[in-house]
């Protein structure tokens, strides 16, 4: 303002030119906001009032990253395919078989997770222990006279309580799980047996309808000749009366004697086929008790076999010592951050061999579902590769989204939108920014 | 004089687009979201959850026990009507008092709010009205959470119930349809899968298989879906909604037009 006063004073009549196409250039300037402004999208018209949505699924279609997202996602369909397809059955003596061994393989990981606990535990207690020697030693303080050694055992005996609880808490598990998968392959032998008994009876029945068919065929090849003779004569119309009852009565004498003869074989068959589905029944109960018996033997092994395990290291554990050297309250404070700082190590490891523990009994497990013919997800290397493959899709899939979100909201800001919805099913009004969000990502990536 | 006239008029011009809409129609305010994970996380409703799931591991115990029993395949229906019905029963009995807690406060929010519809958190980008604190902290307070006796107002925000729809007899059969021809088609392309020796070779036949499908879902459900779309598009015109959201976004409020949208179908 204060330049234009000065054209003023200095060149009055350029400033009078000036003042004169001012306004037409601000006309033109405006006109040019109004058509502009306008055609872009009306934000607060009737039709759209400040509300925007967004198909974000095509949005994501778009994104740069979607082919390595798509590769992803065709790689998990190609191993969950893969591992939906049917196997060959086995036999009970297999599934017996493979269920040791991967019980085998679940013992070993709980067995390796608790041996980097022990071991994680015992490094941490040692480190602590000395960096509390050494807190107290700072202090001027002489650790032995202090009796800081019972200080430490207490702090160990802590870490040796949760522990055991820990321990007693696996070992529920551990039982949970031993009696729910025994459970388990005892049901799938028993569903083997039962399927082969069922074959067996199904091909015994079979064999004696064959039979009664062979029978039947027989009997009306051999009375094919009398038969058609006693037809053809019934057929002359030049019979008594007399004559063709004689003639009808040997026509269903044969077919009474045919009729018994099927029906005492049909008989006899299911008299035999009910013996042997008797029989064949109590073979296979026999069979399940025995499987059943070597199975819970098993089973009832193992748990005593966990339990010795686990009370043997609640007895090593030993009985809590009592602290009773008072410390300065600073040193105090300084060994109470010395516990937290190793405890939290402690924890932070520990959570990693329990997840590592996890995914391996998760996998077990999974196979374990596969071998007893329930379940149909990928097993063993697959199941690892399954899980790496997720886990990247998943972060792929949340990095893309999150730009997207970053976008929508930074675009309805510009646009002055006042609500953005995801999800809409059909839009009678609204503002589709879709486009405008396609467009914005991939110029970015231009 | 003259110059004063067009320079008002530059003015004015220039204001239209910021001015002129804002006068025409008031931006859709009453829009609230609520985030259902925050309730969900509350004591009382872990709580409740546990009960449910230790009643729910106990009764698949009993149920399979039942099962083993029924000899035939009425009884087996009979069996599994009946545990449903069971573990409906307690579901109800231990979470519905907490639903219906969380319900009023819900309720009562939106009308403190003045809000139509209250949306789920997921499918909200960008603005609407937050009512998970208020919620949350009514939820959770001793205080007895009295509702509201008006209904919420109407909403320029619809919803249809998509499970609702997906159960008439056309789609029923279109799905069933493309069930038989997935499961007829699947050991086709387990076998082509089988004998595929690369990496690439598989893709091509995950890819033959997806797009069977696809091509068959298009073909048996494309056109019930378009349908759908078209006759919820001319409820929306007639009732003059903004937009139509599924029912499962919907937590309270909103104008319902399930019962427009399958009238309009069975026309």
């Amino acid at each position: 303002m204060s330049k234009m006063r000065s054209i003023n004073r200095l060149y009055p009549d350029k400033a009078k030119a000036l003042r004169s196409r001012v306004p037409l250039a601000l006309l033109a300037l405006s006109l040019t906001i109004a058509v502009f402004g306008c055609s872009r999208v009306d934000v607060h018209s009737d039709k759209v009032r400040g509300v925007a949505y967004v198909r974000v699924d095509e949005v994501i279609k778009h994104h740069p990253l979607y082919p390595q997202l798509a590769q992803l996602n065709d790689a998990i369909d190609a191993i969950n395919f893969e591992a939906s397809m049917p196997h060959a059955p086995l036999t009970p003596a297999q599934i017996a078989q493979q269920s040791k061994d991967l019980n085998a393989q679940l013992q070993a990981a709980q067995n390796k997770a608790n041996a980097i606990l022990a071991s994680k535990q015992q490094l941490y207690a040692q480190q602590e222990h000395d960096a509390d020697v050494a807190a107290v030693k700072a202090a001027g303080v002489d650790p032995n006279a202090a009796g800081i050694g019972q200080v430490m055992n207490a702090t160990s005996a802590q870490q040796a309580q949760q522990a055991a609880a820990a321990a007693q808490q696996g070992y529920i598990d551990y039982q949970k799980g031993v009696i729910a998968q025994d459970q388990a392959a005892i049901n799938a032998i028993a569903r083997q047996l039962q399927a082969a008994a069922n074959d067996k009876l199904r091909a015994r029945s079979e064999q004696y309808q064959q039979a009664e068919s062979n029978l039947a065929l027989r009997l009306a090849q051999e009375d094919s000749g009398q038969r058609m003779a006693l037809q053809t004569q019934l057929n002359t119309l030049a019979l008594t009366t007399d004559q063709r009852k004689s003639l009808a009565t040997q026509l269903h004498a044969l077919d009474v004697k045919e009729a018994n003869a099927e029906n005492a074989l049909r008989a006899a068959d299911a008299q035999a086929l009910a013996t042997y589905q008797k029989q064949i029944g109590e073979q296979t109960m026999t069979q399940i008790r025995q499987q059943q018996a070597a199975i819970q033997s098993q089973t009832g092994a193992k748990l005593t076999q966990r339990r010795d395990q686990v009370g043997a290291q609640l007895r090593g554990l030993g009985a809590p010592p009592v602290a009773t050297v008072k410390l300065p309250p600073d040193l105090r404070k300084r060994l109470g951050q010395i516990h937290q700082q190793y405890a939290a190590k402690f924890q932070a490891d520990a959570q990693q061999a329990i997840e590592e523990y996890q995914a391996t009994k998760s996998d077990l497990d999974a196979q374990f579902a596969a071998l007893h013919g329930q379940g149909v997800s990928a097993t063993g290397a697959a199941a690892i590769k399954l899980r790496d493959l997720q886990k990247r899709q998943a972060q792929l899939q949340s990095q893309i989204q999150d730009q997207i979100q970053r976008e929508a909201v930074r675009l309805a800001k510009e646009m002055g939108f006042s609500l953005v919805l995801d999800n809409v099913q059909v839009a009678n009004g609204g503002y589709d920014l879709t486009n405008d969000l396609i467009h914005d990502l991939e110029s970015q990536h231009e | 004089m003259k110059r004063r006239v067009i320079s008002t008029l530059a003015v004015l011009l220039a204001l239209l687009p910021f001015v002129g809409p804002a006068a025409i129609a008031a931006d859709l305010t009453d829009v609230g979201f609520f985030d259902q994970s925050a309730v969900a996380s509350l004591p009382a409703f872990v709580s409740a959850n546990q009960q449910v799931a230790q009643y729910k591991a106990q009764l698949e115990t009993q149920f399979a026990n039942a099962m083993r029993g029924a000899r035939s395949d009425a009884d087996k229906q009979r069996v599994t009507l009946q545990y449903q019905q069971e573990f409906q029963d307690k579901q109800n009995e231990v979470m519905g008092p907490l639903f219906q807690r969380a319900q009023a406060a819900i309720a009562s929010a939106m009308a403190s709010k003045k809000l139509s519809i209250v949306v789920d958190k997921r499918i909200v980008i960008y603005g609407g009205q937050d009512i998970t604190s208020d919620v949350v902290g009514m939820v959770r307070s001793s205080a007895a959470i009295t509702p509201p006796q008006a209904t919420p107002p109407p909403s320029q925000i619809g919803f249809v119930d998509q499970s609702a729809l997906a159960n008439s007899q056309e789609v029923k059969t279109a799905s069933d349809q493309l069930q038989k021809f997935q499961s007829t088609q699947q050991p086709i392309y387990q076998a082509r899968f089988k004998d595929a020796k690369t990496d690439v070779d598989k893709r091509q036949v995950m890819a033959d298989y997806n797009k069977a499908i696809q091509d068959k879902q298009n073909e048996l459900l494309k056109p019930l879906i378009d349908q759908t779309r078209n006759a919820t598009a001319s409820v929306a015109r007639s009732k003059n909604l903004l937009l139509v959201i599924d029912r499962a976004d919907v937590v309270f409020g909103g104008t319902d037009i399930t019962q427009d949208v399958q009238n309009a179908l069975n026309k």
